[in-house]
């Protein structure tokens, strides 16, 4: 296979689009493509600041390390899950590419700061505490953007998480996720931060070649909290069909964005409606109590108990 | 040829001619991983002999909401 912009030996292929790059090609190849995304789906300018939302992994520090060769004002924002040497690994690879190239990286630390950890929140059902864990950092990531006064929040999102997505709000009917899913979620209230996916379209071989070649140092050990989820169960569905139809999930996300997603919309709202703002902590949601506070309680609990239980001291109260 | 499989380094003795049999032979989708050799990464065509060692990096993260 050769390169298709220089015709040397090429080292990354496209399959849905047939076409293959070197290395020395690829990067501005990727570049480009995430800055198509960003100007065409208007996510951001060069005016405006941006808190990337940085696991230590290889999507969300190849859109870092992307956003600022593009000339972007990206800060980078880590949470600290609690989840064992995971978590310290992670922290430490976000650190380190911080560290680095002198930027920005705020922090929060769940246990300290906020009495729980993710294990805490274990689901009673499934067992996994995936779903929790997505609830605790949107709610951390908005309230750190708004606290902090960026305009966006940009997550490293990438076609093949945004399929699995898809695939498994159409294998349950979920016509109210459904609506809301697209690379672009606009505020709708004063403290929800618009949230932005520019890598929607680029699949996570792609961005994990990125960095590879970019020598981003990226934790690659999966989180050991998602063995068995169902978000990786969709994602094999999806690449056994993708090995006999290249471009199969890339049809199916973008063809949903353009065709499907204005037939299930439900209501014309973005992150959601009828806000207002959670008793305790003061950040959006529809209910009273928020989400988030509700989940944080169960968590303490959780955290206390086994505290007691192995004699440990429970985690300080947080100031909410 | 010897293939290490990471995050893990299990180390494996694969008989395979291309990348694409490579990861045939060891039951991996092709969109789910990347083949490394040397700091080189390899397209599917690539031919390999008994004596290439190689590295397979798993590209899949999830468990998000």
């Amino acid at each position: 296979m050769r390169c298709h912009r220089c015709k040397a030996p090429a080292n990354v292929e496209i399959r849905r689009s047939r076409t293959a790059y070197c290395a020395r090609c690829y990067p501005d190849w990727f570049r480009q493509q995430v800055q198509e995304r960003i100007d065409h789906e208007r996510m951001f300018r060069r005016d405006q600041r941006v808190l990337v939302a940085v696991s230590g992994g290889k999507d969300s520090l190849a859109l870092w390390h992307v956003l600022l060769k593009q000339g972007y004002q990206a800060d980078g924002m880590y949470i600290r899950l609690g989840i064992g040497d995971y978590s310290r690994r992670s922290q430490e690879k976000s650190e380190a590419f911080a560290a680095a190239r002198g930027l920005t990286l705020h922090q929060v630390d769940l246990k300290d700061d906020h009495g729980f950890a993710v294990p805490d929140l274990l689901d009673t059902r499934s067992g996994k505490p995936c779903a929790a864990c997505g609830t605790v950092k949107r709610y951390h990531f908005n309230k750190v953007a708004a606290d902090l006064g960026y305009d966006v929040v940009a997550t490293g999102h990438n076609l093949d998480d945004e399929a699995a997505t898809l695939f498994g709000n159409v294998v349950h009917w979920n016509t109210d996720y459904l609506g809301r899913q697209g690379p672009v979620l606009e505020s709708t209230h004063p403290k929800l931060v618009r949230k932005v996916k520019p890598l929607y379209r680029l699949g996570e071989r792609e961005t994990a070649a990125y960095s590879i070649i970019e020598r981003i140092d990226y934790i690659l050990e999966e989180c050991p909290m998602a063995k068995g989820a169902k978000s990786l169960a969709y994602k094999d569905v999806l690449n056994t069909l993708e090995e006999e139809q290249p471009g199969a999930k890339y049809r199916f996300l973008v063809g949903f964005l353009k065709e499907g997603r204005a037939a299930v919309r439900t209501g014309g709202f973005d992150q959601a409606s009828d806000l207002r703002e959670c008793t305790r902590c003061g950040q959006p949601t529809t209910t009273d109590l928020c989400a988030y506070c509700r989940m944080s309680d169960r968590g303490r609990q959780k955290a206390a108990a086994k505290a007691a239980r192995y004699g440990r001291q429970p985690a300080a109260e947080p100031d909410e | 040829m010897r293939v290490t499989i990471l995050p893990a380094r299990e180390v494996k003795e694969v008989d395979a001619r291309t990348v694409a049999d490579l990861l045939k032979a060891l039951g991996l989708h092709r969109d789910a991983h990347l083949v490394v050799r040397g700091e080189d990464i390899l397209t599917t065509d690539v031919r390999l002999t008994a004596a290439d060692e190689v590295e397979v990096w798993p590209v899949i993260s999830g468990g998000a909401a």
